[in-house]
């Protein structure tokens, strides 16, 4: 055995546990809900083979596509939200000061709050009696911005993004500061001898070299924003009247309320199928990007 | 050679920690099916212990739930054989855990069900076994159900639980002090309704504080007295079967638009779909609405939260009547609640005891516990009012003084009952009354297919 195949053997050996578990808890279920996909089922008696009505439901269905939209929302909100934020942010509060070690925690605070505990509070924010938000909105002299945050379908969407932005930021923060640091010294200073400052700087040296870390950050986005579910379930359930649903929780409204297990298992399967082919859409565009960098 | 012999070992332990984890989280399923072994075995040792497995939800801190748990704690005393295996579950997650444990066949022996759709599926399914015999080897028991009783527990001519109690769906909570103040009395009609809405609303005051985030309340406690007022019971029952009625029939199309002519003139607060029943209590609790449309069960939460002059200017009716109803204006939409069920694997003497247990749970000395509990229940039992809150007496002579007519998710078929509750949001938001009747109407025709 030579050394570089030992080396192998030995991180195969090491991989396998976490992917036997892997392929246990996540694979197995998938490929399973997938085949659940094809039955009728209500969770009880014997599961109708109905080939593939569930999936040519899920195409036909406007609440699907509408949630399929919101969550798009979500993915919006995180890339062109909590990303840029969160950099810019990084890039102001590298350093270990005690105010930036102060801004810093506030920031990650939300992060170890549950996600229960923010829906709550942002449910009272935008309280359409109590709420603080129309109360500012109305001493400030802006009464005609007043709006039903939650209530009105045309304006709930909008209102779901400062709280999931808001919430998410921290992990983020944490990503890029750690890039940050590890950019190496002499390039910082090689930089500097050259005469590149500032944003200059910033473009040509610093986004190229952590450039790797936004993408990994952007791919957390795209799949955490498509698994998003608990601050819409506690702040709307989805309503009113399915307009800020979105495939999570439609998903578990299917399967755990209405009891069709087969339809939300052709739900979930789709929500699968989506968020692989978002993934691989946006690693296509980012490696574009990078060439003409 | 050595080295291949550590890594042999390491793989050993890397294994035995993945199929650890593997062993721990298949152990749940494991201890859930164990009675069904242990039964077997006590039917050779009769000295041993019987054990039962109960599943309830009475988990809250309210009076009934500590007074079923009461109940409980009774029987385990008074049986030293009987070893109770109970797991107690939060009824939010309830009727999930359920069905989970249903589809792997895996129910405990006794649990608190469900009545209609659940106990439908369950029965259907063969999990759990009748109760007929129990029922008629004690008359005194079953003949003390008020009519109608069991109607949601049985299918096919048997019996397979009985309700424990009883809870209308749509009562109307007004205050007297706000209504006087303004000139105005309880709402006997629809007329007299929309008045009062526009006499309040001149006045600042919420007319009737709403909470339908989580939207099943508009559907559960409006809608169903409502529409029944305005179709009368035998249509709802044609409708729900399919059979000679449908909901976009005009009587049903005329029902959804008096609910939303009471969204239209304001009689509900802003964003009322974004606040929760709880909320929706809370504006009522803290004067600022003069009424709320809920079922029997917010008396327990107004008595614990509102202060005591809105308590005592507190007073209970039913709907208004509606103009040319078909439906009988003297009634209240109300369900029979759970009851004790057994799983269909339950034999022997464990059979007795699970029977013995049945007994305590809804037995009328049960009856007479949930009642002073501030509880309603479906049979005949005499109120002591000086054991109960003021307003409960209220309530109990009010429903004793109706008719009970369905609750819509009582009847429709779950994904029907969806619709139905996401439909009312979208009327209450200004939808057409044609189009959210013709899609309940394709949920139902599809529900009762699959």
């Amino acid at each position: 055995m030579t050394t570089a195949a030992r080396a192998r053997a030995f991180i195969l050996i090491g991989l396998l546990p976490a992917l036997l578990l892997y392929l246990i808890f996540v694979v197995v279920p998938v490929i399973w809900s997938s085949y659940y996909g094809f039955f009728s089922w209500k969770g009880i008696g014997e599961p109708k083979y109905i080939g593939l009505g569930n999936y040519v439901e899920v195409l036909r269905d406007p609440i699907f596509w509408n949630s399929f939209k919101n969550n798009l929302y979500i993915v919006a909100y995180s890339i062109f939200g909590q990303v840029p934020i969160a950099l810019v942010l990084a890039i102001l509060l590298t350093r270990n000061s005690w105010i930036q070690k102060f801004l810093r925690a506030s920031i990650f605070m939300p992060m170890v709050l549950s996600s229960v505990v923010i829906g709550l509070i942002w449910g009272y924010i935008y309280h359409p009696q109590i709420g603080i938000l129309n109360f500012l909105l109305d001493s400030v002299g802006l009464s005609s911005w007043k709006a039903g945050w939650l209530s009105d379908p045309k304006v709930a969407m909008f209102s779901i993004g400062p709280p999931i932005i808001w919430s998410n930021i921290g992990p983020y923060l944490i990503l890029f500061i750690a890039a940050l640091q590890n950019i190496p010294g002499e390039v910082n200073d090689a930089a500097k001898m050259d005469g590149a400052e500032g944003f200059r700087k910033l473009m040509r040296i610093t986004l190229p070299i952590i450039w790797g870390t936004i993408k990994v950050a952007v791919i957390l986005c795209i799949s955490g924003s498509l698994k998003a579910f608990d601050l819409i379930f506690i702040m709307t359930r989805g309503g009113p009247a399915n307009s800020t649903e979105l495939l999570a929780t439609y998903m578990y409204n299917n399967t755990f309320n209405i009891f069709r297990y087969g339809y939300g298992s052709a739900v979930s399967t789709s929500i699968v199928i989506l968020s692989l082919l978002l993934i691989l859409g946006s690693q296509l565009l980012m490696n574009r990007n990078k060439n003409a960098l | 050679m050595k080295k291949r012999f550590v890594h042999a070992l390491l793989l050993l332990m890397m294994f035995s920690v993945a199929l650890a984890g593997c062993g721990s989280s298949s152990t749940p399923a494991k201890e859930e099916s164990s009675p069904a072994t242990t039964e077997t075995k006590n039917e050779e040792q009769p000295k041993e212990k019987v054990k039962l497995s109960l599943w309830h939800n009475f988990t809250g801190e309210d009076l009934r739930a500590k007074a079923m748990r009461g109940i409980i704690d009774q029987f385990q005393k008074d049986h030293a054989n009987v070893q109770l295996d109970i797991q107690a579950i939060p009824p939010d997650g309830y009727r999930q855990r359920l069905k989970t444990v249903a589809a792997a066949n895996e129910l405990p022996d006794v649990f608190i069900m469900h009545p209609g759709t659940i106990a439908k599926e369950f029965s259907s399914a063969g999990l759990v076994q009748p109760l007929n015999d129990l029922l008629d080897s004690n008359p005194a028991w079953k003949d003390g159900y008020l009519p109608n009783s069991f109607d949601d527990f049985t299918f096919d001519g048997k019996t397979y639980s009985a309700p424990m109690g009883l809870s209308p769906t749509s009562i109307l909570y007004y205050n007297k002090t706000i209504l006087t103040e303004n000139g105005l009395t309880v709402p006997k009609t629809w007329d007299e309704l929309l008045n009062a809405v526009k006499v309040l609303k001149e006045k600042n005051i919420i007319p009737i504080a709403l909470g339908n985030k989580a939207p099943w309340l508009a559907q559960s406690s409006i809608l169903s007295s409502l529409a029944d007022r305005v179709t009368g019971t035998e249509w709802f029952d044609k409708a729900v079967a399919q059979d000679g009625a449908k909901f976009t029939d005009p009587e049903f199309v005329q029902a959804l638009t008096y609910l939303q002519q009471l969204g239209t003139t304001g009689a509900f607060q802003e964003g009322f779909n974004a606040i929760d029943t709880t909320q929706m209590e809370q504006l009522y609790a803290q004067g600022k609405a003069a009424m709320i449309i809920e079922g029997g069960w917010a008396v327990t939460n107004l008595v614990a939260t509102a202060p005591k002059d809105v308590l005592a200017a507190t007073g209970v009716a039913v709907l208004p009547s509606i103009p040319n109803g078909k439906g009988d204006p003297n009634s209240v939409s109300g369900a029979t609640g759970v009851g004790p069920a057994l799983s269909s694997k339950v034999e022997g003497a464990k059979k007795d005891i699970a029977n013995q247990l049945i007994l305590a749970l809804a037995g009328p000395e049960a009856q007479k516990t949930t009642l002073e509990a501030n509880q309603l229940v479906s049979f005949k039992v005499d109120l002591d009012k000086s054991k109960v809150e003021p307003l409960f007496a209220d309530l109990y002579s009010l429903v004793n003084s109706v008719k009970r007519t369905p609750v819509y998710d009582s009847k429709l078929t779950s994904a029907a009952t969806e619709t139905v509750n996401n439909g009312l949001q979208e009327l209450l938001l200004g939808a057409k009354p044609e189009e959210i009747a013709k899609k309940i109407q394709d949920a139902q025709e599809q529900g009762l297919k699959e």
